[in-house]
């Protein structure tokens, strides 16, 4: 019997999280979770939709949003998003060194994103008398919006305990699975992220 | 015989040569145009609401097509089942959307 977290050669193989049927499964399970989420953010979507206009003679989307930090907040995330691919790539390299590197940069970036978002939700709230109990436009906007941020920070510190099992384990048939399917799920959240600035902030300042 | 060589199948080692990066930042770099098209369009101030909808809509479906392909690996073999449960999300969330924008207030 081969250890379980050592290649039949001692040597790990190209594609180290599909060496394993547990590992081609967690992928194959991460894919059926993802679709959950779509559904889950499609939902929240519809709310929000359906709620956009009922101000309650509270803010507007078109009075509160200001599209700059918005446009940053995308780009940060946008950037996460390619440096975790250069994580993913550095881990088919074998080059641990490197995949942790990135992460920490990924890691950066998510805090980075969250910072501006708590800001943003700060001056809403302080300064703008925008708050949760505002109006039906308010409540759904910080459940989709706090969902996605929500979402981001568990993300930042899933991420956060791999890249330190990653300087303990090292890279392994059981390690490298955890990291790609992280890596899945912050590209999936940039992906939702595309449809919040998209129909949040960028139509909220239109219609 | 047939045992035999399937274990040596097993055994010899793929010599694979990682792909490079050029792809996701080519991927990178139509995001970024993409979302950039959006905020100038909004930006820029008197697009009409309609053309609006369809614009932001169409730059947001491509960049989650090339992201969700490149980036998570969709467009690569083996990803059958993936692909079925992502329609499958996307197809409940429309759903749900179409639901909302529809009937709510009718």
């Amino acid at each position: 019997m081969t250890s379980h977290a050592e290649h039949v050669n001692g040597e790990l193989p190209h594609e180290p999280e599909k060496a394993t049927l547990e590992g081609r499964n967690k992928v194959l399970g991460f894919w059926l979770f993802l679709g959950g989420e779509a559904v889950l953010f499609g939902t929240l979507f519809a709310t929000f939709l359906a709620l956009r206009n009922q101000n309650n003679e509270g803010p507007t989307a078109g009075e509160l949003f200001s599209l700059p930090i918005t446009a940053v907040a995308t780009l940060i995330l946008l950037v996460s998003s390619l440096t975790s691919v250069f994580a993913i790539q550095a881990m088919h390299r074998h080059n641990v060194k490197s995949l942790i590197n990135w992460l920490i940069v990924t890691v950066g970036l998510g805090l980075a994103f969250l910072g501006l978002e708590i800001y943003e939700f700060y001056e809403y709230i302080v300064h703008e008398s925008f708050d949760m109990k505002t109006s039906a436009f308010s409540s759904a906007f910080y459940t989709l919006v706090g969902f996605h941020g929500a979402h981001v920070a568990f993300g930042v510190v899933w991420i956060g305990i791999l890249i330190g099992q990653l300087y303990r384990k090292g890279l392994n048939v059981v390690t490298a699975p955890k990291v790609y399917v992280s890596a899945m799920y912050w590209h999936f959240i940039d992906v939702v992220w595309v449809f919040i600035f998209s129909v949040v902030y960028l139509l909220g300042k239109v219609a | 015989m047939t045992a035999n060589q399937q274990s040596n199948e097993v055994t010899v080692k793929h010599r694979h040569r990682p792909e490079g990066p050029e792809k996701h930042i080519l991927v990178f770099i139509f995001s970024i145009i993409l979302t950039a098209i959006a905020f100038a369009a909004v930006m820029a101030g008197g697009v009409n609401a309609t053309f609006a909808v369809i614009l932001l809509l169409v730059m947001a479906v491509l960049q989650v097509f090339v992201q969700m392909g490149y980036w998570m690996h969709l467009k690569d073999k083996g990803h059958l089942m993936p692909i079925l449960f992502m329609i499958g999300g996307f197809f409940v969330a429309s759903t749900a959307i179409v639901m909302a924008l529809f009937w709510v207030w009718w």
